[in-house]
């Protein structure tokens, strides 16, 4: 994941944090609104999350090394059952 | 012979068979007669049966009496697992025991652990092993009397587990309140995997879903589903997953079994990533349910837990975001209303009134200062001037004058006796006079020395006047002293003479003899009248 984009857990918290901050008035003016255009910066960043949508299960089956790897889009109507090891 | 004993398969023991070592033909004596001769009811001699022949004989009895499987209940004794995984035990009640035999391929199907005390139902074949005569229940199945063997391996499972830390509350880990992705291990098919996707998307759609599909019960499924845990695990970091759901729809505790394996119930419990566990319906709880960092009733209930409520978490965004507006706003109001009184002040309005209060505060310092130095000036002036005073009452002039006062004093009282002391007196007082003088010769000082002359021949004057009134008189040269002596006195001489009331001149006739000798005398005795 990229380093600038915060997740929506890390955002939430950073911008609970500003709210306090000025909410306390012991910011100087000149900070406040700082920190009022990074809040709304943040606020814009959790909405986007709040709206986007992944709309399709990621299916996962185990690989030939071991490991599990991305098996396609998993879509409820045409499964087969899985088979025995 | 190459044939098993009875051991395998108790069918072949209905017919006769050969004993090892017997020369006669024993089936005869088998299908025919009884036993033994000495409790022959027919009282015809038999001849001793061998020991093969007797135990084949009573195979056969047992053969016929439990023709297939029997069904016994009792209590386990004397338990053993062979090394081999055979299981070897009594099965007693309150009068007998008997001897239980159950091989390894019975034995390795039960799903719980057989052991003393426990009460079970067997169903299996009775024989007799042969080698040593032995009379033997074989196992196939062993169930717990009163319940069943899954509960029964369920409730030694959770006690082992338990026993071991496997569900402490300590170790459970917090579920992600805003999770990324999700990793769900259950069946492709059926309702688990309908409720989870559609209960996520519902609710926090934001989130990636992943599936790993695995048999949710019968032969191998506790494997894959072990396995699905484990791999998801190991792959979380990866794929930005932060929560495992572990999930399958309602069951049978058959049904479900798979979910209280040791094999899961241990993949759970290492896994770093939580784990939601949404088994069965609300009254199933698995061991899984037990291991895992959230129990949830149901596959829905797990989503649930797993994600937030997208609308509650924008409502609380948006909340936040007027609490920022409005104390930003505040703060900015704030900041202009200070700026306004800044600007109303009287500094902004009249800068210079300071100004002018701290020049007029100069100015009054200024002059309290001038005040106190003055002040100080006459207070030190005044103290001068007392100082000078005592000095000058000190000065030499006005010991002079008291000096003179004093000797006004004297002239007053009168004392001044004749002759020597009145002389000594006017030396003292012309002495003190010329003190005087010679310590300040001033004009005044001047004055006073011819005062004390002055007053000095007053005295001397006042002091023989009463002398001269009794007649006596005083000569005197004209040139100035005082005659003492006759012999003083020349011929033709000119000589002043007083007396008590005033003085004449006259001439000296010239003197003869005597006087002159007694004039020192005479001088003398008369001196001592003075005296």
């Amino acid at each position: 994941m990229a380093k600038a984009k915060k997740t929506f857990a890390e955002a939430i918290e950073q911008l609970e944090r500003i709210v306090a901050q000025v909410e306390s008035g012991q910011v100087s003016l000149e900070e406040s609104i700082e920190k009022y255009v990074e809040g709304i910066g943040l606020i814009k960043q959790c909405q986007a999350i709040l709206n986007s949508a992944e709309k399709k299960i990621q299916l996962l089956a185990k690989g030939e090394d071991g490991q599990l790897a991305p098996a396609g889009e998993f879509d409820q109507l045409d499964q087969p059952e899985p088979q025995e090891q | 012979m190459g044939e098993d004993f009875a051991l395998f398969d108790p069918d072949k023991a209905r017919g006769p068979r050969p004993g090892p070592d017997v020369g006669k033909d024993v089936t005869a004596e088998l299908v025919g007669q009884a036993g033994d001769p000495r409790s022959d009811t027919t009282g015809l001699p038999t001849p001793p049966l061998s020991v093969s022949a007797l135990l084949a004989r009573i195979k056969g009895a047992l053969a016929d009496a439990f023709p297939g499987r029997v069904s016994v209940v009792g209590e386990i004794s004397n338990f053993k697992r062979h090394g081999s995984g055979h299981l070897y035990f009594r099965l007693k009640d309150a009068q007998a025991s008997i001897d239980v035999a159950m091989f390894r391929s019975f034995a390795d199907r039960l799903p719980f652990s057989p052991s003393d005390g426990l009460e079970v139902v067997i169903d299996g074949r009775v024989d007799v092993y042969d080698v040593r005569g032995q009379l033997q229940l074989y196992a196939e199945a062993l169930t717990p009397k009163g319940t069943g063997a899954l509960e029964l391996a369920f409730r030694q499972l959770k006690e082992k587990l338990q026993a071991e830390g496997l569900f402490d509350a300590a170790r459970k880990k917090p579920v992600a309140r805003y999770p990324r992705g999700i990793g769900v291990v259950t069946s492709p098919t059926g309702a688990a995997i309908r409720d989870v996707a559609r209960t996520l998307g519902r609710r926090w759609p934001g989130a990636r879903v992943f599936l790993v599909p695995v048999l949710v019960q019968g032969e191998g499924a506790a494997g894959q589903i072990a396995q699905a845990v484990a791999m998801l695990d190991a792959s979380a970091d990866g794929l930005g997953i932060d929560t495992l759901i572990v999930a399958r729809g309602g069951g049978s505790l058959e049904d479900l079994w798979a979910f209280n394996e040791e094999a899961v119930a241990r993949a759970v419990f290492a896994a770093r990533t939580p784990v939601i566990s949404g088994i069965g319906h609300e009254v199933d709880v698995t061991i899984c349910d037990l291991v895992a960092d959230v129990r949830a009733a149901t596959p829905t209930a797990a989503a649930e837990l797993a994600v937030p409520n997208a609308e509650e978490v924008g409502a609380m965004v948006a909340q936040l975001g007027q609490r920022l507006r409005r104390s930003a706003g505040q703060a900015v109001r704030q900041g202009g209303s200070d700026l306004q009184s800044v600007r109303r002040s009287a500094v902004f309005r009249d800068p210079v009134a300071r100004l002018r209060t701290q020049t007029q505060r100069a100015d009054e310092l200024g002059y309290r200062l001038r005040a106190s130095v003055r002040e100080r000036l006459s207070i030190g002036r005044g103290r001068f001037s007392f100082a000078a005073a005592a000095l000058a009452a000190l000065h030499p002039a006005r010991l002079a004058e008291r000096a003179r006062a004093a000797l006004a004093e004297l002239a007053g009282r009168g004392r001044w006796a004749l002759g020597g002391r009145t002389k000594r007196a006017g030396d003292e007082l012309a002495e003190l006079a010329g003190r005087l003088a010679a310590a300040h010769p001033r004009h005044r000082l001047a004055l006073l020395r011819q005062q004390a002359q002055g007053l000095a021949r007053q005295l001397e004057a006042m002091s023989y006047r009463s002398v001269l009134r009794r007649g006596f008189s005083v000569t005197r040269a004209l040139g100035g002293g005082i005659l003492r002596s006759a012999g003083e006195a020349a011929g033709g001489m000119r000589v002043s003479t007083e007396l008590a009331d005033g003085q004449f001149t006259s001439v000296v006739e010239p003197v003869r003899g005597a006087a002159r000798k007694d004039a020192g005398k005479d001088g003398r005795d008369e001196g001592g009248l003075f005296d």
